[in-house]
């Protein structure tokens, strides 16, 4: 297993895609802010989009239709859709929550019932 | 974090083979412990300088290697370091940050970077796709909702953050647990027993993400999933509306022999921010 001297291989991106999603756990994981546990799940989510990305562009052939492949790039553009709606959704709950308790800190949620 | 991100790339860089997993196993327990040492809490502000400082120093380090290294060679290879040099260090900033509202701005700044890194990909779409989301409707929203929901606290004449703002909850078992996954994801990366040869894969020159081909794929191939994913955006829509809309109680009963007067004075409608949050809906009619 020998890397070219300096080719950007598909390790490469998978490190970073790695890297990202360590970060994004250790945001969820450390904030009490609940804003700051959404942008750790978005971080998350962006790294999952590095390695889709990655492995389109890396995968070998054609798709089975003879066009392009490019499920990767379609799944990473439907992974942003899902990112933005369950940010929507994520933040309006947060905003009925502040307005319940006056804080966004989630070690106060315990109270929340149906 | 940086730390083993740059000896790892670093050693890519230099030809390295295989790291050894041993190598991973001890930068990431180092990592970590800079990490710990990062996190807002409550510890003095010169250990979080000195953690920050430690990690910043080894980034330059690293960066000085590439340029020296990357002078004669191709470009695209220097915008790969460089997007991804700034991507991870600006995670870095979304979890040390005390303030939101600036974990927000450097998420995007990571966001930024992976548009970028998409289009050294040739995933053109995906990459003002992006942009225009993440930066453009995505950051809107969370600086928002951070503005309505924010607490300031005063210490002495300071203003600072909220409390929870200014403290990590479980720092070193956080670390450990982000740091321990990592090691295992790139002992797997590296392991050279591994199923599939990383090394052996080659691009495909034939992908190419833009507008056109992507248009062409997901309205033919990928229909039903349009669909689908149009019906999860209205119904969040819809969702998000009716949670956010506040339930205003109904107030004191009418005195059915009094005439009701409507106080339309504005000094008396309750306003965002006020002492009182629960009586700051205004009134429905």
């Amino acid at each position: 297993m020998v890397m070219g001297v300096m080719e950007i291989g598909l390790a490469h991106y998978l490190v970073l895609g790695a890297v990202l999603l360590v970060c994004g756990l250790v945001t969820i994981l450390t904030k009490r802010n609940a804003i700051g546990i959404l942008i750790g799940v978005e971080l998350v989510l962006n790294a999952a989009n590095i390695n889709l990305v990655a492995f389109n562009r890396y995968s070998h052939g054609v798709s089975e239709g003879g066009g392009v492949a490019l499920a990767g790039q379609v799944f990473a553009i439907f992974v942003i859709v899902l990112a933005a709606a369950e940010a929507a959704v994520a933040l309006s709950i947060f905003l009925n929550f502040y307005n319940n308790f006056t804080s966004v800190d989630v070690e106060k949620a315990k109270e929340l019932r149906g | 974090m940086s730390v083993v991100a740059s000896v790892i790339f670093g050693s890519l860089a230099l030809g390295a083979s295989v790291v050894p997993p041993i190598v991973v196993l001890v930068l990431c327990i180092v990592a970590g412990v800079g990490t710990v040492m990062l996190l807002p809490g409550r510890k003095e502000r010169s250990i979080r300088k000195i953690g920050g400082a430690l990690l910043l120093v080894v980034f330059l380090v690293f960066v000085a290697l590439l340029v020296r290294q990357e002078a004669m060679k191709g470009a695209t290879q220097v915008y790969f370091w460089l997007f991804s040099g700034i991507a991870v260090m600006s995670a870095m900033r979304v979890i040390s940050h005390e303030k939101p509202v600036y974990s927000a701005l450097y998420f995007v700044l990571t966001v930024v970077a992976t548009a970028g890194l998409f289009v050294l990909l040739w995933a053109e779409f995906v990459a003002a796709a992006l942009i225009l989301i993440y930066a453009g409707a995505i950051l809107v929203t969370y600086v928002f909702v951070i503005m309505l929901a924010q607490q300031v606290e005063r210490v002495g004449k300071v203003t600072v953050g909220a409390e929870y703002d200014r403290h990590s909850r479980e720092p070193v078992l956080a670390s450990a647990v982000g740091f321990v996954m990592m090691g295992l994801i790139l002992f797997l990366i590296f392991d050279g027993s591994a199923a599939t040869n990383l090394a052996g894969v080659k691009a495909n020159v034939g992908v190419q993400g833009t507008t056109k081909q992507v248009g062409e794929y997901v309205f033919i191939r990928q229909t039903v999933s349009l669909e689908v994913a149009a019906l999860v955006l209205t119904v969040a829509m819809i969702g998000a509306v009716i949670i956010a809309r506040r339930q205003v109680p109904e107030t004191r009963a009418v005195d059915p022999g009094r005439v009701a007067v409507q106080d339309d004075d504005p000094h008396n409608v309750p306003v965002y921010g006020t002492e009182n949050p629960r009586a700051k809906a205004y009134p429905e009619r």
